[in-house]
Order: C-alpha cells, then sequence, then structure tokens
C-alpha cells in the first residue's frame, strides 16, 4: 500500500521537474544570477522582481563561489545567465571565459552588464561577443549636450539617451516617452559582423573618455557609432545583451525622475524600468521566438506528398510559422515570407500568403528544367529567431507518352499529307473513267 | 516606242499562241497538269508557313512537303508516260503505267504517314 503511495507521488511529482527549456517551451525559466557582492541584489531588487514574477526562477550567487557550475553530468543546470559583476576578475568553481561561450553556443541567452571598472574578463566576454568595450579602463562615456540634468553640477558622465532601435519585436509596442538614464562605459560594434545590433545609441556629441583628466588627444570612440547597449542574436538563437552600464538596471535609475539637458521636458520617472523590462522579455524569448512546423507540398487537386515532380506540374507549398507569446504558440503575422524553389540558383522565388492563422502557402508550376530542386525557406528578421528550411524533390522530364499528342504548328502539315492523299484517290477515279 | 509595242504585243502573241496549242491536248493530260499544279500549290503553302512560324515539327514539316512534292513528280512521270507523242514509251500500255502510279503512292503515302508524327 505505501510503496504504491511513494509510487504515485513520484510518477506526478516528475513531470513538474521538467520545467525548463524546451521546444514547446521556449521560454527559459531557471537563470544564474552572478554578483560581485549581495548588495547589487537588493540594490537591483525592482528588476529582479520583475522576472521573478514574470516566472523566471534566480539563483543568485557570488562570483568568486568556488561552487560554481553552469553544467551538470553534461545537461545544462540554467538556461540563462545573467552576469552583473563587473569588477570580478575570475569566476569561482568550474565557470570561466571558455564555459560562458560554450553556454551561449549551446543556446543559453545571456545578460552582460559592465561597468566603468569593468575587468578584464568581462571586456574579454563581451570581445568574443562581437562587441569592443573602450580599451581605456578609466574611460567613460560623456555626453556635454545630452546629460541628465541633476542638481549637483557633475563632470556630465550620467546622460539621457533616447535614441533606440525602431524595433517592435526588441522593445515592444508600446513607444518608451521618457529617456533612458545611463552611467557607464561604451562600446563599438564591428561593422562586419552582421549579428550584433545597437539597441540604444549615444548623441553624435558623446565621447568615451576619463572624466577626471584633460583631453589631450580626440577620443577613439565618439559620436553615434558608440552603442550603450547592444543586443547579439546568435546563429543558434541563443540571445545576449551587452549594457555598458550596471546602473541602468539600479532601483536608483528605475525610480528617479529624468530631464534631458536642453530640453524642457521633466519626466517623473526614467525610461529605464520599461526599456530594460521590455529588453529582458526578448532575451528571455518571451517575444520574437519563431517555429516553423508542417513543411508540406503536393500537386494541386492531390493531398499527400509525391516523392517525385515532372517539369510542369503545379504545385502546393505551405508551412505553418507561429511565434511564442510568453505563454503559448500564436500565429505568426507577415507578408513577406518566401519560399524559393532552388537548384544551384533559385529558379521560382514567390511570396508566400497567409490565412492569418499561421498557415502560409502559394502554388506555382514546376519550372521546364529537370534535376534535383530544394524547397528553401530563409527568413531572417531583426530581433526575429531565423528560420532556414529546405526540403528535397528531384523533377524529371516527361517521359515518351507524355508529350503533346498533335503539335498545333503542325497542323497545315496534317491537313496537307491528308488532302494530297485524298486528291490522289478522286484523281485517279477521274483518269480512270474519264471518257 | 514602236519597238516595245511590237515587243509587247509579240509577248501577247506568244501567250496566245500558247494557250491555243495547249488547249489541242488531250483532256486526260489536261487532268493530270491540274493535278500536278494542285499538288505543287499545296507545298507551297506549306513552304510559306515554315517561312512565317518556323520549323519546330521539321519531321511533320519534310513529310507535308514530301508528300505533296513527291505525288507531284509521280503524276508527272505518269503524264510523260501516257503521252501519246512520246516515242519512247510507244509501246508501253497506259493501264501499266497508271498502275505504277498508284503502287508508288500508296507507298509514298505509307511512308508519309510514318513520319509525320
Amino acid at each position: 500500500m505505501r510503496s504504491i503511495c511513494t509510487f504515485i507521488t513520484v510518477l506526478t511529482v516528475l513531470p513538474l521537474l521538467c520545467h525548463s527549456f524546451s521546444n514547446e517551451n521556449p521560454t527559459d525559466r531557471r537563470l544564474l544570477v552572478l554578483l560581485d557582492d549581495f548588495s547589487i541584489k537588493s540594490s537591483h531588487s525592482i528588476f529582479f522582481l520583475s522576472l521573478q514574477s514574470r516566472g523566471f526562477h534566480l539563483d543568485f550567487k557570488l562570483s568568486d563561489d568556488p561552487k560554481l557550475t553552469l553544467q551538470r553530468y553534461g545537461q545544462y543546470l540554467y538556461d540563462g545567465l545573467i552576469l552583473f559583476s563587473p569588477i570580478s576578475d575570475s569566476f569561482g568553481g568550474s565557470l570561466n571565459l571558455g564555459a560562458v561561450l560554450d553556454f551561449v553556443d549551446s543556446g543559453g541567452d545571456l545578460i552582460l552588464a559592465a561597468d566603468a571598472s569593468a575587468s578584464d574578463l568581462v571586456r574579454n566576454i563581451a570581445t568574443e561577443l562581437g562587441v569592443d568595450f573602450d580599451e581605456d579602463p578609466s574611460a567613460m562615456i560623456i555626453d556635454h549636450t545630452s546629460y541628465a540634468v541633476s542638481e549637483t553640477e557633475g563632470d556630465h558622465s550620467l546622460i539621457a539617451s533616447d535614441d533606440f532601435i525602431q524595433s517592435d519585436v526588441i522593445l515592444g509596442k508600446t513607444k518608451i516617452e521618457a529617456p533612458v538614464l545611463f552611467k557607464g562605459i561604451a562600446h563599438s560594434l564591428n561593422p562586419a559582423n552582421s549579428l550584433v545590433v545597437k539597441v540604444l545609441s549615444a548623441s553624435p556629441s558623446a565621447y568615451s573618455f576619463n572624466p577626471n583628466s584633460k583631453l589631450s588627444q580626440p577620443p577613439s570612440l565618439t559620436g553615434s557609432a558608440v552603442s550603450l547597449v547592444s543586443v547579439v542574436q546568435a546563429r543558434n538563437n541563443a540571445r545576449i545583451l551587452i549594457s555598458g552600464s550596471i546602473d541602468m538596471f539600479s532601483n536608483r535609475f528605475f525610480t528617479s525622475a529624468v530631464q534631458k539637458a536642453g530640453s524642457t521636458n521633466k519626466y517623473k520617472k526614467s525610461g529605464n524600468q520599461q526599456f530594460v523590462t521590455e529588453l529582458s522579455k526578448w532575451v528571455f524569448h518571451e517575444r520574437g521566438h519563431l517555429r516553423a512546423v508542417n513543411v508540406r507540398h503536393h500537386k494541386i487537386g492531390e493531398n499527400d506528398e509525391p516523392a517525385i515532380y515532372r517539369i510542369k506540374d503545379d504545385l502546393v507549398f505551405s508551412v505553418e510559422i507561429y511565434e511564442w507569446s510568453g505563454k503559448s504558440w500564436e500565429p505568426y503575422m507577415a507578408n513577406d515570407v518566401q519560399v524559393e524553389f532552388y537548384m544551384m540558383s533559385p529558379y521560382v522565388l514567390k511570396t508566400l500568403a497567409t490565412d492569418q492563422k499561421g498557415l502560409y502557402y502559394t502554388s506555382f508550376k514546376v519550372p521546364d528544367v529537370y534535376g534535383v530542386f530544394q524547397f528553401k525557406v530563409d527568413y531572417h528578421r531583426l530581433g526575429y529567431t531565423s528560420l532556414s528550411l529546405s526540403k528535397q524533390i528531384p523533377v524529371r522530364p516527361f517521359r515518351h507518352n507524355e508529350y503533346e499528342r498533335f503539335i498545333t504548328t503542325a497542323f497545315p502539315y496534317y491537313g496537307a499529307s491528308f488532302t494530297t492523299m485524298a486528291g490522289f484517290f478522286i484523281f485517279s477515279f477521274i483518269f480512270l473513267y474519264n471518257k | 516606242m514602236g519597238r516595245s509595242s511590237s515587243t509587247s504585243k509579240d509577248a501577247l502573241a506568244l501567250f496566245r499562241s500558247l494557250g491555243s496549242a495547249y488547249s489541242a491536248t488531250p483532256t486526260t493530260l489536261k487532268i493530270i497538269d491540274l493535278y500536278v499544279v494542285y499538288a505543287v500549290f499545296t507545298a507551297l503553302i506549306q513552304v510559306v508557313h515554315v517561312a512565317v512560324v518556323g520549323s519546330f515539327p521539321f519531321n511533320s514539316f519534310l513529310s507535308g512537303v514530301l508528300s505533296s512534292i513527291g505525288t507531284a513528280v509521280l503524276a508527272v512521270c505518269l503524264r510523260i508516260q501516257v503521252n501519246k507523242e512520246n516515242k519512247e514509251f510507244k509501246d508501253l500500255p497506259s493501264e501499266r503505267a497508271f498502275a505504277d502510279f498508284v503502287l508508288c503512292n500508296l507507298v509514298l503515302h505509307l511512308v508519309i504517314m510514318n513520319f509525320l508524327g
């Protein structure tokens, strides 16, 4: 009796232990937060509470905790990593630069926050991810025309920026009215890198230099080329947020009023909380995560997928694309998904129509070329996971009895031969019976 | 002035004499001539069609033209053999000539039907 009871309870508990990143439920669940010291936990409590209220399980650890580990027995214990430890030179336990990069390579998401005194470890992680912080360790981003107005005359290193990227997927549909307060270091992006994107840029008058020393030569990072907050979406769809300021996530910046120098608008609350919350929703796959299923094709009029097509067949291609809304898979609405019928180069390129329920379909005629083709859907849009689908299908030429029986341009010849025969027949009668 | 009128008068006279000489031929030969003209006319129509549209089913074109020209040639042979004024074929019965004509046409049209596609 007792063994049956324990067996049944174990059976019911087991499924509850499977709350993790899976293809059916792509939102991250378990996050590891590394801190320099636990005061950050309280000074950034609004951010962490908002994450926990959305269902994330946060594990707070000190960055030099000797029992730090990301994976056990080959399985990752966490789906996401938040590094709020800008001044740590090394991580404890089994964590190091290579372990963090392996974590991202296997699909884990990452939020990395640096600060004015960021360590080499943090700078190296950022460089590996495609973002270059200013090499001068004492430099901060300074902006004399776009700083946040405050009672004390500061060195203008606290800047208010509202130069956001235009993307509803990354920053949410609601426009962020108030500027975002930022105090920290700037970074530049390699222009050859196509995976990294500036989310918050500095104004054209910003520059990165040590605020306590005099400018003797032009600084290396200036203007709008400088990025304050960037995101990277890797090819395996891992998402990374890199911010040059850990104070941007703090309670103090979330709740303070902001006024940008040079403008008379005073906002009671800065845009930090909305900005950070929307970004974290994107980074942890609550938004913009696409899934394509059910790639199907068949001849018009039939239902099952043939193993081979013939040239000049009419076929229908369909795919279902869904977007994760945080809780469920919703149909994805777009009008620019395209399919290619490809053999060394696309012979047919068509934009798919949608039925608004996630089904994308189109129909076209197989081209007059035979060979082995592929249906290719390559969908890469800013902020969305990339879709790369391909399905191979051979195409054969006409069989010898599939050609048209009578060719229209040859009708005169058919007519001529038959009328000649008839003429011969009539002539022979006339010739014979002519008196 | 006089010369051209005389040459045009000569041309007209020539045509008239040709016409009157032709009307003296036997009816049988005239029937054969009509058949030859019909066959060549059919061939000409097909050649014009090729010039306009192109020679895509070339085998059909060849077969159609060959049928017209072939039967025209066979009819000319029949005319030569049946014409009483030809000394070489004086001893050839015209039935024999006609039988040759029919057999050759049969073979010709068999070939045409095969090649027509």
